[in-house]
């Protein structure tokens, strides 16, 4: 079984029934209830979470992982309590993305990722007081160490 | 704007499944128990707010607006990991309107990946 749906940036799409996720509570601020993943820059890391019913309603996301070696989440309680995810359940986590035509200004929020298990996903504040809202994602080589020093 | 005294130990019901309670209040802090059915979220109004506006400017971006290279030929080396490059807190002090959060559920406090 698949599902076709209309993207305004991406004309018509077609994802295996299997791939929708169900966001019970959507994203914050911007609804939604089922999304999907697309790949459309394969080898970037970045993806699209796409609602697959509403033909404009897409943002991009990474995987916090390659880009933020120590990033972490901590649910709070009531997270856990609302999501039904305890902790070391096997998830897939994201990251929302502020793209900009300069690479080193896109921005990654970590303080409230997308916690993806068993078909189902919800964006969950992460407690971490690490966790930045806009986290850098790309840094050149010896802008590291000059920031670092 | 309904406006309620309440002391310590009071609470406010909110339609039928909905309990705030007044936990403890102090010079400048007041401390709210929620008690809200598991498909009501709640969220401090200033992180919602922040998330809010992330998202909605994540929304807006164009078909083309992604690196189309892979990663590697676009970075040099990974981002700073979260918390180095900037201490600003974007939030703003958080109300202790509940329990410090920093303890991850379960007693640990471990990445979920």
């Amino acid at each position: 079984m698949s599902v076709t749906f209309q993207s305004i940036r991406f004309g018509e799409v077609q994802v295996a029934e299997q791939d929708v996720i169900e966001f019970p509570f959507g994203l914050i601020g911007l609804g939604g209830s089922r999304y999907t993943l697309l790949d459309r820059n394969p080898g970037t890391g970045f993806l699209w979470l796409h609602s697959v019913e509403e033909p404009a309603l897409a943002l991009p996301v990474v995987p916090p992982e390659p880009f933020f070696s120590e990033f972490s989440l901590h649910m709070a309680p009531e997270d856990v309590e609302r999501t039904g995810i305890e902790q070391g359940a096997d998830v897939k986590l994201y990251v929302t993305v502020r793209a900009t035509p300069n690479p080193l200004d896109i921005t990654a929020n970590l303080r409230a990722p997308l916690v993806i298990h068993e078909g189902r996903g919800y964006q969950v504040i992460n407690a971490n007081p690490e966790a930045q809202l806009q986290a850098p994602l790309f840094v050149l080589s010896d802008e590291t160490a000059r920031i670092a020093s | 704007m309904l406006i309620l005294a309440r002391r310590p130990g009071e609470r406010v019901v909110i339609g039928e499944d909905i309990l705030v309670t007044v936990m403890e209040v102090s010079a400048s802090t007041v401390r709210l128990g929620i008690e809200a059915p598991r498909g009501v979220s709640i969220f401090r109004e200033e992180i919602w707010l922040a998330v809010r506006e992330e998202n909605r400017a994540a929304a807006e971006a164009q078909a083309d607006a992604l690196p189309s290279a892979p990663i590697d030929e676009v970075r040099g080396e990974p981002a700073a990991t979260a918390g180095e490059v900037s201490s600003k807190d974007e939030t703003g002090p958080q109300p202790e309107a509940s329990p410090q959060p920093r303890e991850a559920p379960q007693g640990g406090s471990s990445s979920q990946d």
